[in-house]
């Protein structure tokens, strides 16, 4: 009698467990689909198509061609060369600014803050096209133009910002330092605030001044969030297109051709979506690599 | 629980099968028009192809300031000449009609028709979704085109599509400066200019206050691709009107392009082209020239002339939305000057239109419908209509007699109208003899060498040797030795 009684009791409990199972099956099967549908299919496709001379007729497959083609294209590595740049320095400069502005920001009444955060948000909405018509008009080579005209006050002679080797790659960083802090500044606001009073109101009793407390609490404290937006900060600069493309088309002489920028003409301008596909996945290869150091260099001591 | 899953399939099932019920009718039309397409598969673009209801889909950008206003009325008219045809027309704006048309394709569902440059071809037949219209349009549409025209929409054996006009790229100039520098405008239309006239007349152009230049003789658009375009048009005034000789050996590894590029450098190091000019894009420079910073401008157009009257008409009427600073300038075609004693070949913008085919096996009854959709946008009234919207002559017989009834714009320059006349007779032979895979490989390195040297040319980053040095290096690994010009 008892064994039958427990036999109905676990199967009721398992008759609920399995209830519970599928709503919650079904509350994940729409962004489960949205992910399926919008990011694994698209990878996926875009593995097969690496192997492929894509037509939309008659696909051939052509093993690892547009492989090899990749790693003997001198472009391809220039195209990385530039991206590596742009990443080493947008990144870790941007992370400061917004840093320094977050530490700026905190002290402040709600009703500030918010001004604040959202006048350095603003830009992260702005259409990047209407963006870059403000940029270039700030960087119109002629005398006349606004930047030309403060660097001609200090005597210096108007620079062709966009159109030199020498200052194309440097104005496309300026560009992108003085318009992304937004999400960053909003997330490090987020942690700064997280930071329980205790520990300052420990320190201020030991006399410590504000660098140390800076050194000792805050960055401690803030390193997950340090982390995490490095992470996504260096893989979205090594997937930067739209400025390139918007500002420099990627001249002079390939100076400032992104990897992405490499990959949507391949793709878009030159239908060879292969080759695109291929160089696609060898950048989602590298990033990962980097991710993987990242993580093993920053990531000790954090918990998510 | 049940009950929510029960709905949810009968919902999901339920689509499906409206999906089914499209496709299915699709292919029942399909299948029809195949059975009836059988009966004309000989007799291509021919009125008695059948008279099933079709519809053609079209992709155009504004190809003209008012062209897209007309497609109302294009559209009606169609369909009263071919009572069981249906032309639906989807606008594009010039920015995003390539994208468009790439995705489309790409995906394997183009629009029957749409509005291709006759330069950009290649790309579309690799794809095998692009038509040979040889044998789908009639010996009658085709032979009421120029016929160098309508060469350049052919590719091997095959012609691929119908052209809207022939654009001149040239240059044009600010008329009440060219006379103050001492240019004979008229005579230049008439006889062109060689390279040292031209050089000379820009120098007079150039108007300096103190050390700072307040009008410049010459400015091209040169910021990113655009660079290509002053290349590729100086270039055919050089003695090499397209990439290969006759004999199909790269022509830049010739001593004439050295030597171009060099008095293309001489320009800006004289100072009468800014020296940033790889950074001045079509809209600077067209505001440059409204403003009277250049004397001359380029690339030019025979429609500016239209822009720049209607500037001046606002500044007349103190219309605030004329350009900020903007002078009244009466807009002067002019060629591009001769190099090394070679002969003026200009350099001409083939649009027209193209036909697609989609995934799906289009039936011969289709194809003829599409054949006389393109050849009615691209003939008679239409041609003419665009044409003169565009201040230029229309490339087809019906074209030019509907143009008799087309009313004039007004205060239209006539010397004008006659040197864009003469420059369109001048522009160089269309080449059916250059291969895919030839014309491929020159487009290889034109992106990724001459166009990126050229930049830099022009920021003096690099000398014009080490540019002509890069491009022979690239042309010799892409043809090999005998393969280039060697001089």
């Amino acid at each position: 009698m008892n064994k039958v009684k427990n036999t109905s009791l676990h199967t009721r409990k398992k008759r609920r467990l399995t209830n519970e199972s599928i709503w919650g099956y079904i509350f994940i099967l729409a962004p489960f689909l949205v992910f399926a549908l919008f990011t694994l299919y698209p990878i996926i496709d875009a593995f097969i198509i690496s192997f492929q001379k894509f037509k939309p007729l008659k696909t051939e497959w052509v093993g690892l061609d547009n492989y090899t083609k990749t790693f003997k294209s001198s472009l391809f590595y220039q195209s990385l060369v530039n991206t590596a740049v742009y990443t080493g320095i947008t990144v870790p400069l941007s992370m400061m600014i917004s840093f320094v502005i977050s530490i700026l920001i905190v002290p402040l009444t709600k009703r500030k803050q918010n001004f604040f955060k959202a006048a350095y948000y603003l830009p992260a909405i702005a259409s990047g096209v209407a963006l870059s018509f403000v940029w270039k008009w700030i960087y119109d080579p002629l005398p006349s133009g606004l930047l030309n005209r403060l660097v001609l006050f200090f005597g210096v002679d108007n620079q062709n910002w966009l159109g030199s080797s020498s200052t194309a790659m440097f104005s496309l960083i300026f560009m992108a330092m003085l318009s992304s802090h937004g999400t960053t500044i909003i997330i490090y606001i987020a942690a700064l605030l997280g930071i329980d009073n205790s520990y300052y109101e420990s320190a201020d009793i030991d006399g410590a001044t504000f660098f140390q407390k800076l050194r000792y609490i805050v960055l401690p404290l803030v390193k997950p969030t340090t982390v995490f937006l490095l992470i996504t900060s260096v893989i979205g600069s090594f997937q930067v297109f739209q400025n390139a493309f918007l500002m420099t088309g990627g001249g002079p002489d390939n100076k400032t051709t992104m990897v992405g920028l490499l990959i949507f003409n391949n793709a878009f301008k030159y239908f060879e979506y292969g080759q695109a596909s291929a160089q696609a996945l060898v950048l989602t290869a590298i990033i990962g690599i980097f991710t993987f150091i990242q993580f093993k260099l920053t990531g000790d001591n954090v918990e998510y | 629980m049940k009950k929510g899953l029960a709905l949810l399939l009968v919902i999901v099932m339920s689509l499906s099968a409206l999906v089914g019920c499209k496709n299915n009718a699709a292919n029942d039309t399909a299948k029809e028009n195949t059975k009836d397409g059988q009966n004309v598969t000989n007799a291509p673009g021919d009125q008695s192809a059948g008279d099933a209801e079709d519809t053609i889909t079209v992709l155009l950008p504004p190809v003209s300031p008012t062209y897209q206003d007309y497609f109302d009325e294009w559209t009606k008219g169609f369909h009263d000449q071919y009572p069981n045809l249906t032309l639906k027309i989807e606008a594009a704006s010039w920015e995003d009609v390539t994208q468009k048309l790439d995705v489309q394709v790409q995906a394997g569902s183009p629009p029957d028709i749409a509005f291709v440059g006759a330069g950009t071809i290649a790309k579309y037949i690799d794809t095998g979704l692009l038509l040979d219209i040889s044998n789908i349009a009639t010996s009658d549409m085709l032979n009421d085109f120029d016929q160098n025209i309508l060469n350049y929409y052919r590719n091997g054996d095959g012609l691929y599509g119908m052209p809207a006009y022939a654009e001149v790229h040239g240059i044009g100039g600010n008329r009440e400066m060219l006379e103050a520098a001492g240019v004979d405008w008229k005579k230049v239309q008439k006889e062109g200019w060689t390279f040292e006239e031209f050089r000379e007349a820009i120098k007079a152009g150039v108007i300096k206050d103190g050390n700072t230049v307040k009008t410049y003789g010459f400015v091209f658009a040169c910021s990113g691709v655009a660079a290509a375009d002053y290349l590729n048009i100086f270039v055919k005034n050089a003695g090499m009107p397209d990439p290969f000789t006759k004999d199909l050996k790269y022509a830049y590894t010739s001593q004439n392009f050295l030597k171009l590029l060099e008095d293309m450098r001489t320009l800006i190091d004289d100072g009468s082209m800014p020296k940033e000019l790889s950074s001045i894009d079509a809209g600077k420079r067209w505001n440059m020239f409204l403003t009277g910073q250049t004397m001359i401008t380029g690339k030019g157009l025979s429609v500016f002339e239209r822009s720049a009257k209607l500037n001046n008409d606002k500044i007349d009427a103190k219309d605030g939305s004329a350009v900020e600073g903007s002078i009244k300038a009466d807009y002067i075609i002019l060629p591009v000057p001769t190099f090394l004693g070679n002969k003026m070949q200009a350099a001409g913008a083939i649009d027209g239109y193209v036909m697609f085919r989609g995934k799906e096996e289009p039936t011969s009854e289709h194809l003829s419908n599409v054949a006389k959709a393109m050849y009615y946008l691209a003939s008679g009234k239409i041609a003419a209509v665009t044409c003169n919207d565009l201040y230029i002559s229309p490339v087809c017989e019906t074209g030019r007699q509907a143009m008799a009834n087309v009313e004039q714009p007004e205060g239209k320059n006539e010397n004008n109208t006659e040197a864009a006349q003469l420059l369109a007779s001048q522009i160089s032979e269309a080449r059916t003899d250059i291969t895919p895979e030839l014309g491929a490989a020159a487009q290889k390195i034109s992106d990724e060498v001459m166009v990126p040297k050229f930049q830099a040319l022009l920021a003096n980053e690099i000398t014009p040797k080490e540019m002509y040095d890069a491009v022979k290096a690239a042309a010799i690994e892409a043809f090999g030795k005998d393969g280039v010009v060697v001089d």
